[in-house]
């Protein structure tokens, strides 16, 4: 098949892996496809994707590039191949915690890709078929509140939002303004009760850490087991403990699902369909577009299934090319679905950071 | 192996085993217990039940203390009889077992004494009931500043945990945050407590992990905190908080006899196996020092070395990295004093993987010298010059000062000084903690403010 009818494979087909990775790196590594940044980075790889990657496995072998986003020209990351009126949703940056912004290009092939995708997983767990969203977090330069606006848009449903400027929370905190944090997520709890209290939202979409802290008013608490059929959380880890006071205690007639995403991969995974006796959030990918390796943090050899590892992200579309991005994330590897390309992953949470140094000093 | 005890948290509406878990750890380095760590949801929520439940009467309050106070010091609780509980709590603080059991009956005690207790520190003109007679010409009622009280405790030593029991004994509901270190005395004596009266939601057992344990603070109206001086630094300015920071306990002996004060001087530094606020860790002589510090050095130097649960052993241990890290803080600021004793190192391998940490004393050339405010977890004591010349002022910031002087002019400036927070004279030990006598200022008068009613 030629490059493009694989990469433009209609959207309820799945490529077959080996054939569309081909296809992609004829695609980003062809002087008249290629984006500007890929083929000038080519030069300095010191292999030729056509050639060298053709599996899975082959992925790895790209460098991490993900912090050379952080000052390419947007122009120069899109596929010459989409000529000069390439169809360009937006463009997204990273939330900013390891220095300047990481910046993306979404075009509309993409997104509509991703949107099927998503309104598959939508239907699959039962979200309901109308009504408005809420979106209570990053919306700005980041593409958590965008995808909260083309879900709901989908749905015939109108996408309420309090923003969130995560940067701004991670300096507080950097500068010891705790307080200043505080008061800030308190603000945004209350511009959400606004919206809960007079609109008919039937969705909310946050984050665990405000998720939790919107639990904290019992008032809120009701008018979401009242109004709110699902909650879809992302964007931070949610702890298996609060998971279960969540689905038991809080919220225990609403559905709350997890998306595991990412602005280098494009976009976010739902979590996995299980039974509700199991304590476990499970992440499939959306291959062989978005995928996953878990890698021991010393050797970067995957690591077994069960055991833990550090979560590489991979993102292989027509539109843009991100392979071997290592997170800054932990996770549990889990077998794939058939058919799925890489791992899944279960238990995501972020990578233990280093305490202060044990206190000596006193009798305590 | 054996099975690991579960330490659930002890949450409003019952222990919570979770998912999140610590393995503690005994001196060698085996498991012996996990203990459940609670996320802040579960930490907003039991706060928030625990502000919502009613106190016992004032009556029932003093009776459960008291019948908890013999369980948890001579039961069974969650299955451990109390031989065990005190083994296992030598086994993983490295306290001596006669330490612990000592500690174990303290708290026994202190809990049937704990409502009598909070007398002490209710103002003369103030009575305790809106209903009393004297409040129809108008007077003052003892009334609770707030419903919820928290707690950081520590884990150095059982007894920290013997000071809450008035909150609860006064009508507060409780949480305790466990030390990390040491959590088998909090979850005993909450179990305990439930137990015999109180309330799931009336005293609560709230481990968390360092992130969450702030908020175990701000959801109560008033907390105490045990720490260093990053806890002082921290909270210090929190009229909600009283910090429970650094003892710098000291001794000043003042004319020609301290032969007689030896044994004193000793105790006072190594009770407790040294771990204790209320330890001696600087001693200021008049004169010169060096012969008082040849003489409570060759005392402590006789101490043996010996495993926490031997009925003979006097010194802490810990496991061999965490004693060495001790020493190494030791060795590092030493900074030019005079080693007498400890001078090369501390530690004292038991080869099962702990150490015991053995007996410092060092010598400063000035009573202003850094080294007297150095407060280790283990019998370390500074012994510094001293004159009439040199005044309080190295004196100053002190859990409990022993004076031996003559001189009321003297202990005059130093009982009215705000600093020093306990003044013993004469022949008495710093570690003396008799009911009665305030520990650091009575809990009462954080607690309890008065309030003025007039019934026409």
């Amino acid at each position: 098949m030629a490059t493009e009818q694989i990469l433009d494979c209609p959207l309820d087909q799945v490529p077959e892996g080996p054939e569309f990775l081909e296809a992609a790196m004829r695609w980003h590594f062809s002087p008249e496809t290629g984006s500007p940044y890929w083929l000038e980075r080519a030069k300095t790889l010191g292999f030729d994707p056509r050639e060298d990657v053709r599996t899975f496995d082959d992925l790895r072998r790209f460098p991490n590039v993900a912090n050379e986003l952080r000052d390419v020209r947007v122009e120069d990351l899109i596929p010459r191949g989409y000529g000069p009126d390439a169809d360009v949703v937006g463009v997204f940056e990273s939330g900013g915690t390891t220095g300047p912004p990481k910046r993306v290009v979404v075009l509309r092939d993409w997104l509509e890709r991703l949107m099927h995708r998503t309104e598959q997983d939508l239907q699959a767990r039962g979200y309901p078929e109308s009504g408005h969203w809420l979106s209570l977090g990053p919306t700005g330069p980041h593409v958590f509140g965008e995808l909260v606006r083309w879900q709901a848009a989908r749905r015939g449903g109108i996408r309420f939002t309090v923003d969130m400027d995560p940067r701004w929370v991670k300096r507080c905190i950097a500068e010891g303004r705790a307080d200043e944090a505080e008061r800030y997520a308190e603000h945004l709890i209350d511009q959400s009760a606004y919206i809960l209290e007079t609109q008919d939202v039937r969705v909310l979409v946050t984050t665990p850490p405000l998720l939790t802290r919107l639990a904290r008013r019992n008032a809120l608490v009701d008018l979401v087991n009242a109004k709110i059929a699902a909650i879809s959380w992302g964007g931070a880890h949610m702890d298996p403990d609060t998971r279960y006071l969540l689905r038991t205690e809080v919220f225990p007639g609403v559905k709350l699902y997890g998306t595991y995403g990412s602005t280098m991969i494009l976009g976010g995974l739902a979590e996995r369909v299980t039974s509700p006796d199991e304590d476990i959030v499970v992440f499939d990918t959306f291959s062989p577009y978005i995928t996953f390796s878990v890698v021991d943090q010393e050797t970067g050899g995957v690591v077994r299934y069960g055991d833990r590892g550090q979560v590489v992200m991979h993102h292989v579309s027509k539109s843009f090319l991100l392979p071997n991005n290592l997170e800054r994330d932990l996770a549990t590897r889990v077998a794939p679905p058939p058919g799925q390309m890489g791992d899944s992953v279960a238990d995501v949470g972020p990578l233990p950071t280093f305490d202060n140094e044990p206190v000596i000093e006193g009798v305590y | 192996m054996e099975e690991l005890i579960l330490l659930d948290a002890l949450g409003a509406s019952g222990p919570y085993h979770s998912r999140s878990r610590q393995t503690i750890t005994e001196l060698t380095g085996t498991p012996v217990a996990e203990l459940s760590l609670v996320p802040r949801l579960f930490v907003q929520r039991t706060m928030a039940a625990l502000r919502e439940a009613r106190a016992l009467p004032p009556g029932d309050r003093s009776a459960a203390l008291a019948r908890a106070g013999r369980l948890f010091a001579t039961g069974t609780v969650n299955g451990i009889p109390a031989e065990e509980y005190q083994h296992i709590v030598s086994r993983v603080s490295g306290m001596p077992i006669t330490v612990v059991r000592s500690a174990t009956a303290g708290i026994g005690r202190r809990a049937g004494e704990a409502y009598r207790t909070t007398r002490h520190a209710r103002p003369q003109g103030a009575v305790d009931d809106w209903r009393d007679p004297l409040t129809c010409d108008g007077h003052a009622v003892w009334t609770r500043r707030g419903d919820v009280f928290a707690v950081h405790a520590a884990g150095n030593h059982p007894g920290v945990h013997t000071l809450w029991l008035e909150a609860l004994a006064l009508g507060y509901r409780v949480a305790v945050r466990p030390s990390r270190r040491e959590p088998f005395t909090p979850h005993r004596l909450i179990t305990a407590l439930r137990e015999s009266g109180f309330g799931e939601d009336q005293v609560v057992l709230l481990p968390t992990d360092y992130a969450v344990a702030d908020d175990i603070i701000r959801d109560a109206d008033l907390a105490m905190v045990y720490g260093g001086e990053e806890v002082v630094n921290k909270y210090g300015n929190d009229v909600r908080v009283l910090p429970q920071g650094p003892g710098r306990s000291k001794i000043l002996l003042t004319g020609g006899d301290w032969e007689s004060h030896l044994g004193t001087i000793v105790d006072s530094v190594s009770a407790f196996g040294g771990t204790a606020c209320v330890n001696t860790t600087a001693v200021f002589v008049e004169g010169d020092p060096a012969p008082v510090a040849d003489a409570v050095a060759e005392r402590l130097a006789a101490i043996p070395s010996l495993p926490p649960e031997d009925d003979g052993a006097v010194l802490p241990v810990q496991p061999v990295a965490d004693a060495r890290a001790i020493e190494k803080y030791l060795l590092d600021h030493v900074d030019g004093a005079t080693p007498v004793l400890g001078g090369d190192g501390v530690v004292d391998e038991l080869g099962d993987g702990s150490g015991v940490l053995r007996p410092a004393v060092f010598r400063v050339d000035r009573p202003d010298a850094p080294q007297t405010g150095i407060e280790l977890s283990f019998p370390c004591v500074w012994f510094a010059p001293w004159s009439r010349a040199d005044g309080i002022e190295p004196l100053r910031n002190t859990l409990v000062l022993t004076a031996i002087t003559k001189d009321d002019g003297l202990v005059d400036r130093l009982v009215e000084d705000p600093s020093i927070r306990n003044v013993y004279l004469g022949d008495t030990p710093t570690y003396l903690m008799p009911p009665g006598v305030p520990h650091d200022a009575y809990l009462g008068e954080f607690l309890m403010r008065t309030k003025g009613v007039i019934r026409t």
